[in-house]
């Protein structure tokens, strides 16, 4: 035994000194120009979204009926945002949620003789701080918007309540979470009591009630600039003490969780910066405890394996979990509600309809990613790599069906016209399977890989690194979105008196025609790329060397 | 070398176990990877854990460093409960997968997480840990990019610059070479000589046949648990009744 008298205190010197000498490291080591250019970059795009954003919002002042309607509802349609950043709070703080440190972190200080809520305390409140400013962001952005409209209050008063009712709702994620997590309250009534908020604040929003929603209060201190409600205050002190709370219970945080956290979160943020989506879907999984069932939900009959892929990729949904079946179903009823959206005159709702379809299409095509992610096999077995990637995907076709179906009655229970179900079906199927198709071809092109010569631009800005790492980017979610234009026919054509079902079944054509093709191209992959390689390398061999041979 | 505290604990009258594991057990969703085990571990004592792969061992050392919960039952470290502050500051555990930070050398590291645990003297006892294990001329490098077997070097050294009562090593000799296993297998040694309680998940036949107690997981259930001698370790680990009329035995 040697000259130890105090460890804890020690400890917890060493932990803070380290903590400086690092973060002084990170400070000489950034690359000032770079950082100043990532800003640039950043208020760049930033500030064009926030103009393409003024420019669809009217400079017309709302009528006092509408400005009536807007005190009324308001507070409510806010409360029903943050109740929704509740709901998901409280799910990250059931899995594990939201606070997630090093590995090493977790191996040496969190298992040292250091009291936990000094390790943890700085990384609780950074985290609460950053969803605060994303809230705050994103609040003011629309306070700035919303102020246009507004006889009352100027820009600067609407973006400043705005902000703080922003900066409350994202806090509140963060808050949500580390009580959820450090009260060890277990997943299954963490989700009822998330459920019953956003039920009640839900019923508050559109049934036809006085009483309050849990979290009017945070609505309408967004609307301060119209009207001042002191009572409103109460929701600032109940943050602000749950708040407190959560970080006073940080200790209480689960080491498992925090050491199955750090692993992943890690990886995470590498698969963000690759733009490697499948990864990010893996990772997504696995840091919510998502596993596949081990018990399938039913036996395949042996007709549907006799053709070997097929059966495979039928066993694969078969252990699909009950909570990948929920998010896909809510995927789809969200999806079709942007399509009746779209339908009813809100045109940019397909793009959102479409971005929904294309994370539906990253699940259901689980047995097509599962070859992908596996090219050593894949390359071993003695048939063609071709062949059987464009068969992996009939089964996520079939499964698509029934999901058009629920897509269907949504958009008929949204919009009950006679016309609506053959609308639905006939704009829902291109619009499912392009979703499916464009994530195929995400899955199929795969991971950009760092270090090859083609991918050297990936961790470049935009305008460095080329137009074709952004294409790469952005061409599966835009082919999803492509599938989901037909109902934009039926718009209008419901406009110029013609019959909307026609139209729609014309384009809808077009929607199909693009997934045959990216069937086709999964098909063809392989002799395309090798044909393209052969004609570059040709290329490039000199013209003295071509007349020797 | 090794840095124990059994001064303090020979002045103590009533001893507690070093590991006193009470019906611990851990299930994954449905699948359970320890079925409810009991333990007692004294002081001073030297164990081989052995089992097959996912038999438990790594999920059960997991659970005594605090890093796993327990679905049931409950571990303490010297009568105090795993996990704690008296508990973590008396374990050191070695884990299977060496982790680092990205921008800390190996001296660093030695510093930092000797300072954590109260070290003030600790630069000799780092040089002379890094030169045992034959990588004192790598102190000034990442460890995140060293080799396999570097790595694991550099997580035992860790392992060793702090004071610990109970050390428990999980694989340690997975990945390293022949000086590197007689360089650990001294660092165990002086360990027990120092006192401390080693428990070792291992089927390296160098440690096994040091140790006076042998603990068999298999399939999550405690298959063996008695002493070393006679026993086909090769055997405890894959066959059904492993140590015929041992089988089953509590220590």
């Amino acid at each position: 035994m040697f000259g130890v008298t105090n460890e804890t205190t020690t400890g917890l010197e060493a932990l803070s000194q380290m903590r400086r000498d690092r973060r002084k490291r990170r400070v000489a080591e950034v690359e000032w120009f770079e950082a100043l250019y990532r800003v640039y970059l950043t208020a760049l795009v930033g500030g064009g979204a926030v103009l393409a954003l003024s420019g669809m919002v009217k400079d017309t002042k709302l009528s006092a009926s509408e400005l009536a309607n807007v005190t009324t509802h308001g507070p409510h349609v806010i409360g029903l945002v943050a109740a929704l950043v509740v709901f998901l709070g409280i799910r990250s703080g059931a899995n594990g949620g939201p606070v997630s440190v090093e590995e090493a972190e977790v191996r040496h200080v969190l298992l040292a003789p250091v009291p936990h809520d000094a390790v943890l305390r700085h990384p609780a409140i950074q985290r609460i701080r950053s969803m605060a400013f994303a809230g705050a962001l994103a609040g003011g952005v629309a306070g700035e918007l919303t102020s246009r409209r507004m006889v009352t209050g100027n820009m600067a008063t609407w973006a400043i309540w705005c902000a703080v009712a922003g900066a409350l709702i994202g806090s509140l994620f963060s808050i949500s979470a580390l009580l959820a997590h450090t009260l060890a309250i277990p997943r299954s009534a963490c989700t009822a009591i998330a459920a019953s908020l956003v039920g009640w604040q839900v019923a508050v929003t559109f049934g036809n009630t006085n009483i309050a929603g849990p979290f009017d209060t945070l609505g309408s201190i967004a609307l301060w600039p119209l009207r001042f409600r002191a009572v409103d205050i109460v929701g600032i002190v109940v943050i602000t003490i749950l708040g407190v709370i959560a970080i006073v219970q940080v200790a209480h945080l689960s080491l498992e969780a925090l050491a199955r956290r750090s692993a992943l979160v890690s990886q995470l943020k590498f698969a963000v910066t690759l733009q490697d989506i499948r990864t990010v879907v893996l990772l997504r999984r696995q840091l919510s405890q998502e596993h596949m069932r081990e018990r399938p939900w039913f036996k395949v009959p042996k007709a549907l394996r006799k053709n070997v892929v097929f059966g495979r990729g039928f066993r694969s949904l078969a252990h699909f979990p009950a909570r990948r079946m929920l998010r896909m179903s809510l995927l789809v009823i969200a999806a079709a509600l942007c399509e009746v959206w779209a339908y009813r005159g809100t045109s940019p709702a397909v793009v959102v309809s479409g971005l929904l379809l294309f994370v539906f299409g990253l699940d259901i095509i689980e047995p097509l990613s599962q070859e992908v992610d596996q090219p050593d096999r894949t390359d071993a077995l003695p048939v063609d790599r071709g062949w059987l990637l464009s068969s992996s995907l009939f089964v996520p076709v079939v499964a698509t069906l029934p999901f058009v179906v629920l897509g269907a009655v949504v958009a008929y229970l949204a919009e009950p016209h006679g016309a609506t179900i053959a609308v639905a079906f006939i704009a829902g199927i291109p619009a499912a399977l392009t979703g499916v198709a464009g994530a195929t071809v995400n899955a199929v092109k795969g991971a950009p890989d760092p270090v090859s010569e083609a991918n050297q631009g990936l961790y470049l800005p935009p305008e460095m690194s080329g137009m074709g790492t952004v294409i790469r980017a952005v061409f599966p979610p835009a082919i999803a979105i492509l599938g989901s234009l037909p109902v934009l026919s039926a718009t209008a054509a419901e406009k110029r008196n013609i019959d909307p079902v026609g139209a729609t079944v014309r384009t809808a054509i077009g929607g199909l025609l693009l997934v045959t093709l990216v069937a086709m191209w999964v098909h063809q992959r392989e002799p395309i790329r090798a044909w393209f390689r052969q004609m570059s390398q040709a290329g490039r061999t000199p013209i003295s060397q071509k007349a020797a041979q | 070398m090794a840095r124990t505290r059994r001064p303090r604990e020979a002045a103590e009258s009533q001893v507690p176990a070093a590991l006193l594991a009470t019906e611990v057990s851990k299930s994954f969703g449905d699948a359970p990877a320890l079925e409810p085990l009991t333990l007692r571990v004294e002081k001073g004592e030297r164990i081989a854990l052995i089992g097959h792969n996912g038999s438990g061992k790594t999920t059960f050392l997991r659970i005594v460093a605090g890093l796993l919960e327990s679905s049931e039952g409950e571990v303490s470290l010297l009568g105090q409960k795993s996990g704690t502050l008296p508990a973590r500051a008396s374990l050191s555990f070695i884990a299977d997968q060496p982790t680092f930070y990205d921008d800390l050398t190996l001296w660093e590291h030695m510093e930092y997480v000797a300072r954590l645990h109260g070290v003030t003297d600790w630069e000799q006892t780092a040089a002379d840990l890094l030169g045992h294990l034959g990588i004192y001329h790598r102190a000034d490098d990442m460890p995140n990019r060293f080799s396999r077997g570097l790595k694991q070097k550099s997580a035992i050294a860790l392992g060793f610059i702090r004071p610990f009562d109970v050390l428990i090593v999980d694989e340690p000799f997975v990945g390293l070479d022949a000086a590197g296993k007689e360089a650990l297998l001294e660092l165990l040694e002086q360990a027990s000589v120092d006192g401390a309680t080693v428990i070792v998940a291992t089927h390296e036949l160098g440690f096994v046949h040091t140790v006076s107690r042998i603990v068999a997981l298999r399939d999550g259930h405690l298959v063996y648990d008695g002493a070393a001698e006679g026993i086909d370790v090769d055997r405890l680990v894959r066959t059904e009744d492993p140590a015929g009329e041992h089988d089953g035995e509590q220590h």
